[in-house]
């Protein structure tokens, strides 16, 4: 299975497959092949249960192909909960800023044509 | 090193053009030439930067070029670096000219996507992004800047109306300018009443998406002053990446690939932000505008949204940011528009900006970058 659809699957069931480097410790989210510290290219794959606060968001209402029918929607970047990680991802029902402060509790919920969905907790 | 200047520029208008790819392409280049007071044959090569040829049913459009011109057996390039590639293809081909390749090159830019339409071109510059992160998860262009204002908004004493500042001085400066696509002023009532695209940013806060072609004229200095006429030194270069995804910054109000490049072009210069009298920067975005001028060191980070409240960028202030426009009123025709940079440059100091000009300007430095700014280019130039 490719890092990809690694990274499918376990959004799916709401985790975030990572790869920490097995030199330096230096965490990655698992679409890295070399590490961003000391170059090492060995990982273990360490799997995060998906759990964060929501870092910047916007809500978009003039979508790209494919996401009008989904408008107002947010795109978020999550930083992970206990790690020096983002992830970024789709958001369903978010129509104002009040809907979503910055700080705010989320969680990876699963993978579609949306990509990483991410709700508030 | 060979000493590289810049002989030649010109540019078509920018905005909604009839003319096709291939036309405009051509249209800019014999505009370049003819200011330069060369003849084809005197250029070697081709530098063409274009990122959606596909729109307009013309790829590989550096041969296409060259034949128009009567010079078909000289080599072409095309470069794309998303909306920096401009800048890229520049530096490509003054690297070329540094090296001692060649004694004369033509650089120009060019796209033609309005005609696809806003939703397509806004889906077409999605992939620009860190796809499977972002545009797959939905963020378009003005979404990941609106991420980025989210966040500055949150860091530093900024408002939204800071933002809306930026756009009403570029729009003054695109006003004074016959090639610019919204040569309209407008008041910080109209950006903050204008519709939302993706909050924090609102329509006049976004660059159009514009057609249009750029050109210049790099040479060797022997060539320069063989040919007699007005040219310019390049005096810094530098390039520089950030990561792909906005996720992945270790600031996400900082773009590290501006710093990067940067440092690079001041170093080689001989020079600090200090000594730059005017600066065309990459405002693809309000937002994009006071983080460049942050990581370009005219300002403190969080400094930036202050320095425009208090009026020092524009026209003939402390430092002249965008006289042209800047992509916010002169217009983004992505793959031209760090080109397109460069002959606001040119014409700034050869005396040619009529009354845009930048009083007494001797430097004048170029930023632009792909993306986010997950590349970038900048080049500092200086009178002669």
């Amino acid at each position: 299975m490719s890092v990809e659809e690694q990274v499918k699957e376990n959004a799916k069931q709401g985790k975030l497959l990572t790869h920490k480097c097995t030199n330096c410790g230096y965490l990655h989210l698992s679409t890295a092949y070399y590490c961003l510290k000391c170059g090492s290219k060995g990982f273990e794959d360490v799997f995060l249960d998906g759990t964060g606060t929501i870092a910047t968001y916007t809500i978009i209402t003039v979508a790209p192909a494919g996401f009008e029918k989904y408008t107002p929607y947010a795109f978020v970047v999550m930083l992970l909960d206990n790690v020096n990680l983002r992830i970024s991802g789709f958001m369903a029902n978010i129509s104002t800023p009040a809907d979503l402060p910055v700080g705010a509790k989320a969680k990876i919920t699963g993978f579609d044509e949306r990509g990483i969905i991410i709700e508030r907790q | 090193m060979e000493k590289v200047c810049v002989l030649g520029a010109g540019s078509t208008k920018y905005g909604k053009l009839a003319d096709s790819i291939a036309d405009i392409t051509t249209q800019a280049s014999v505009s370049a030439i003819e200011s330069a007071g060369i003849e084809p044959k005197d250029i070697k090569a081709s530098y063409i930067s274009n990122v959606f040829g596909v729109a307009d049913k013309q790829v590989h459009i550096g041969p296409v070029l060259m034949s128009r011109l009567g010079i078909p057996d000289k080599p072409s390039l095309t470069i794309e670096s998303a909306c920096g590639s401009g800048s890229v293809s520049f530096r490509e081909a003054y690297a070329n000219i540094a090296a001692g390749f060649y004694d004369c090159l033509i650089a120009t830019g060019v796209e033609k996507v309005t005609h696809t339409g806003t939703e397509w071109t806004t889906t077409y510059f999605a992939y620009c992004s860190d796809f499977f992160y972002e545009g797959q998860a939905g963020a378009s262009f003005p979404g990941l800047f609106a991420s980025m204002a989210r966040a500055y908004l949150t860091e530093f004493d900024a408002t939204e109306e800071d933002f809306a500042k930026v756009a009403v001085k570029n729009h003054d400066n695109g006003v004074l300018n016959p090639k610019a696509h919204m040569q309209k002023k407008i008041t910080i009532e109209d950006v903050m009443n204008s519709p939302v695209v993706a909050s924090p940013l609102k329509l006049y806060d976004c660059c159009p998406f514009s057609d249009g072609a750029s050109s210049v004229i790099l040479c060797s200095e022997d060539f320069a002053k063989a040919n007699g006429g007005d040219y310019i030194e390049v005096i810094g270069s530098g390039r520089g990446g950030s990561p792909a995804a906005l996720q992945g910054r270790e600031h996400l109000t900082t773009i590290p690939s501006t710093k990067i490049a940067s440092e690079q072009a001041y170093k080689m210069a001989g020079i600090t932000a200090k000594d730059i009298d005017f600066a065309e920067v990459h405002d693809c975005f309000t937002i994009a505008e006071v983080v460049d001028t942050e990581d370009l060191g005219f300002f403190e980070k969080g400094k930036g949204v202050q320095a425009v409240r208090e009026d020092r960028t524009k026209l003939n202030s402390d430092i002249s940011i965008n006289p042209s426009g800047g992509l916010k009123s002169k217009g983004h025709p992505i793959g031209a528009t760090g080109i397109g940079q460069v002959v606001e440059v040119f014409d700034q100091l050869t005396g040619k900006a009529g009354e845009r000009t930048v009083r007494d300007a001797k430097i004048g430095l170029t930023h632009n970058f792909g993306a986010t700014g997950a590349s970038c280019a900048v080049h500092i130039f200086q009178s002669v």
